[in-house]
């Protein structure tokens, strides 16, 4: 794979990319969980009802799957080639890497998405009209091909946290059973199961037909699923313990907003939890259409919190040790810190004319193919207001040592020139954008910025960090 | 690029060319029932709801094209996941290029999504003394109308995407944002190809279904009514081969916008004997289509071969537009990541995967029939 592949930069205003294509993958992971937990639970209804023991399933089920068809057959799989789309307009060097190593994975987990269709597209137009035990097998095998989907695309999500072994094979097989699979991939099942079953609770006060007796009963055994929740905790400390150490840390303190995503998944989910334990399962008490919404509600609160921690702790890399959040390799900082980021970037300046300077118009092209995915300019997590207060010697400093000024931020994979460029780009928005702007050429000026990024390095400023803290044990043991 | 279509590259290249059309062979299955059906509907919508109610065939899409739908997307997922392999910078650069526009087509076909089953919910309506019932003829008017327009934009961004991965010499201006943007040459005639060809996919299709879902139309029964004094097969001929003869005159027009190294690679070695299996399959359907259209009568044995033709044309058109395709990118630099790729492991679980679940879906259809059967029986 070469070091950096330069593509045309979408420009999302003030939007900040990284917000779309996770807002867009929390309602798809959602959807998608709500698909395959369905699946189980009514499974597990009918089995109930052959045997007996749940008089109103058969009418259930044929209601709930046809929720399951409007909802997920529509919005999960558009949802889901809109990842891919959204995916290629925030980063293609990083979809393009993942298509790359595991394409015949996807190919794989394609099979089972068209089993996942045609059994449950045939079970909700004829299911009505079959024998309980085809619709027991047509059940099954939706839930089957719905989970299969989730466990291989399970393997790939995981890989970019903890590639493990791969990184030295490069087999497919090593990446893929990485040490995040199955502990994500066994909490995956449970949050699955556990959303099935409170949209299960919703949807049945939400049947006109039934008497209050009914959706007690119904509720009842919808809600035993639950029970699975009070695995979470241990699930959770499980994927927890495989998660690289830095990753660890910044959930867990060292990043603010991600340790507060990460205690709004788990207030949520201990919420939903004591909730459906104690007072649904234990005490068996009744819960109206509101009390399920605003259970439901958690869930997504939860899925969005562990979604937000999930695609967070992997910074500053997107695949680790294999690309930055930015989509440049670590193997292509020290080229381009040599050439240049924009010298590598074959595409015209949009709107060039509204920067006054020639080192404005180089910024801007550094800032695109640097900062964008993460960055706007005058939006959500706008560069020129996390630097406003800073002098121009510290700006200089942090985006020389970007890896150090935070350590989830990659290293600046560009000449000191840029650097210079981008600190003037942040003075001039901070200014105004004022028509006349003086260009900044100071040869020594440049050289102070040299040495720092030299001084900085190219690999991420955690591992520096270690490094440094490593030596510095090791020299005060030999003093 | 002198041998046949696949032969010629290595034989990872090969693989993947092979797996795209493959591919996207079974999205263009349905793909073009979507999009014809859409269509046919909307037009059908026009002629009133008399006119409606004899044609069985406007009932049976309305009621199969949400289905139709997701297969569709279901079955375009997997030509996406080859086209990022072979044509990973081109791809990515026209969907980058397009951008808001081309990100369009995913709210555009989540609303069509459901308009269908809007437009399916309204036919049941329909039969209510309600409010709704007695204005539903008009909504099923616009909501057709709203859907065929929402399909007909998607189908226009896949073109202009396409088109535009293969002018490199557009990309640079339309990053600058300089000019009036992408307005290729080959757009409305490569638009118009595909629009028409689905109309002939759409006539075997529905020949196929009417048989499966029992409804023969040599026989009288609610299918069998005339509509314009056409019987239902006569319909489908005459859609078959409208399709087929505007189908002709738009690839000829489109032909005459490609650069001469694309006519010359459709022409060669390469695309030659597939554009002539496409020619002849094309021939076969319309000598087919103009038999049934005298006879009103078409035997499953002629029908078969309707099917092979159409299914060979589909496959030697897919290769011409490969060949188009190959002759505008410079796939050499590629060839060695081609061969990286196919070799990173995971081919033969693909292939297991892929055999077992064919198996599997088989099975479930089988099943549901006989299941289906047997209820009848035991009702009767």
């Amino acid at each position: 794979m070469p070091p950096f592949t330069p593509y045309p930069v979408v420009d999302l205003g003030p939007l900040m990319k990284g917000l779309v294509i996770g807002g867009l993958g929390i309602v798809h992971v959602f959807i998608a969980q709500f698909a395959i937990g369905g699946g189980m639970l009514l499974a597990y209804l009918q089995w109930l009802g052959m045997k007996g023991r749940c008089p109103n399933a058969r009418q259930f089920i044929d209601g709930y799957f046809q929720v399951l068809v409007l909802v997920s057959f529509v919005v999960g799989a558009v949802t889901g080639v809109a990842m891919w789309f959204t995916s290629i307009q925030i980063s293609p060097q990083t979809i393009g890497l993942m298509v790359e190593e595991f394409h015949w994975v996807w190919a794989t987990e394609w099979t089972f998405f068209c089993l996942e269709v045609v059994s449950g597209y045939l079970f909700y137009r004829y299911g009505s009209g079959l024998d309980d035990r085809l619709r027991l097998r047509l059940l099954v095998l939706y839930s089957f091909a719905a989970w299969m989907s989730l466990f291989w695309i399970n393997g790939i999500l995981s890989w970019q946290l903890t590639p493990g072994r791969w990184l030295e094979t490069r087999q497919v097989w090593d990446g893929f059973f990485n040490a995040g699979f199955w502990p994500s991939l066994a909490f995956r099942t449970v949050t699955s199961i556990a959303t099935a079953s409170l949209a299960a609770c919703v949807l049945v006060n939400a049947v006109p037909s039934f008497t209050r007796e009914e959706r007690a009963g119904l509720i009842a055994v919808c809600a035993r699923p639950l029970i699975f929740m009070l695995a979470m905790p241990l699930l959770g400390m499980w994927y927890f313990g495989v998660m690289p150490a830095d990753s660890r840390r910044w959930a867990t303190g060292g990043s603010v907003p991600m340790t507060m995503f990460l205690m709004m998944a788990v207030g949520s989910s201990l919420l939903v939890g004591l909730y459906a334990t104690v007072a649904i399962l234990r005490q068996r008490l009744f819960i109206n259409g509101a009390t399920a919404t605003l259970l439901l509600t958690l869930a997504f609160v939860a899925t969005a919190g562990g979604e937000f921690v999930r695609e967070g702790v992997r910074k500053p890399f997107t695949v680790r040790q294999v690309l930055y959040s930015n989509a440049i390799a670590p193997e292509a900082v020290a080229e381009l810190r040599r050439t240049g980021s924009a010298a590598v970037d074959p595409y015209p300046l949009r709107n060039a004319g509204q920067y006054p300077t020639p080192q404005l118009r180089l910024a801007a092209k550094v800032f695109r193919i640097q900062c964008s995915v993460c960055h706007t300019l005058d939006g959500m997590n706008a560069v020129p207001e996390l630097a406003a207060t800073w002098s121009i010697e510290q700006r200089r400093l942090n985006i020389a040592q970007l890896q150090r000024t935070k350590p989830f931020m990659p290293p600046f994979a560009g000449s000191a020139e840029e650097v210079e460029a981008i600190v003037q780009l942040i003075g001039w928005v901070v200014a105004g954008r004022p028509a006349d702007w003086p260009e900044s050429t100071d040869p020594e000026v440049i050289a102070t910025i040299a040495r720092w990024l030299d001084e900085a390095g190219t690999g991420p400023g955690e591992e520096e960090a270690r490094e440094e803290g490593v030596a510095a044990t090791a020299g005060r043991s030999s003093r | 690029m002198n041998a046949a279509f696949p032969c010629g590259f290595p034989t990872a290249t090969s693989l993947y060319l092979v797996l795209l059309v493959v591919t996207m062979l079974l999205h263009l299955v349905f793909m073009h029932y979507v999009l014809a059906g859409v269509a046919y509907v909307a037009v059908g919508r026009l002629f009133g709801r008399r006119l409606a109610a004899a044609c069985g065939w406007q009932a049976i899409l309305v009621d199969w094209l949400p289905f139709a739908t997701g297969l569709a997307i279901t079955a375009g997922v997997a030509p996406l996941l080859f086209i990022q392999i072979l044509y990973r910078q081109e791809f990515y650069t026209a969907n980058l290029l397009l951008s808001h526009r081309w990100m369009a087509i995913l709210p555009a076909l989540l609303a069509c999504f459901y308009l269908l089953y809007l437009q399916k919910s309204l036919q049941k309506s329909l039969q209510k003394s309600s409010w709704i019932g007695r204005r539903a003829w008009v909504w099923r008017i616009v909501v057709a109308w709203i859907a065929l327009a929402g399909f007909l934009f998607i189908a226009a961004s896949w073109v202009e995407n396409h088109l535009l991965m293969l002018d490199r010499a557009a990309w640079l201006p339309l990053a600058a944002g300089d000019g009036p943007g992408f307005a290729p040459a080959g757009l409305l005639p490569r638009l118009a190809a595909w629009f028409t060809l689905a109309f002939v996919s759409l006539a075997i299709e529905l020949v196929w279904q009417g048989r499966l879902l029992g409804e023969r139309f040599d026989q009288p029964s609610g299918m069998a009514q005339a509509v314009f004094g056409l019987s239902p097969l006569r319909r489908l001929a005459v859609t078959a081969l409208s399709g087929l003869g505007l189908t002709a005159l738009f690839v000829a027009w489109y032909a005459t916008t490609l650069a001469p190294a694309a006519r010359a690679a459709v022409a060669g070695p390469l695309a030659g004997s597939w554009l002539w299996l496409a020619v002849g399959g094309a021939m076969v359907q319309a000598a087919v289509w103009i038999r049934a259209a005298i006879t009103d009568r078409l035997t499953d044995r002629v029908a078969w071969l309707a099917t092979a033709a159409w299914l060979a044309m589909l496959a030697g058109l897919l290769v011409c537009r490969e060949a188009v395709r190959l002759s505008a990118v410079d796939l050499e630099p590629l060839l060695a990541r081609h061969e990286e790729s196919a070799g990173i492991g995971g081919l033969p679980v693909f292939v297991v995967c892929a055999l077992l679940v064919t198996a599997t879906i088989i099975w479930c259809v089988a099943s549901v029939r006989r299941g289906l059967y047997r209820e009848r029986l035991t009702v009767r």
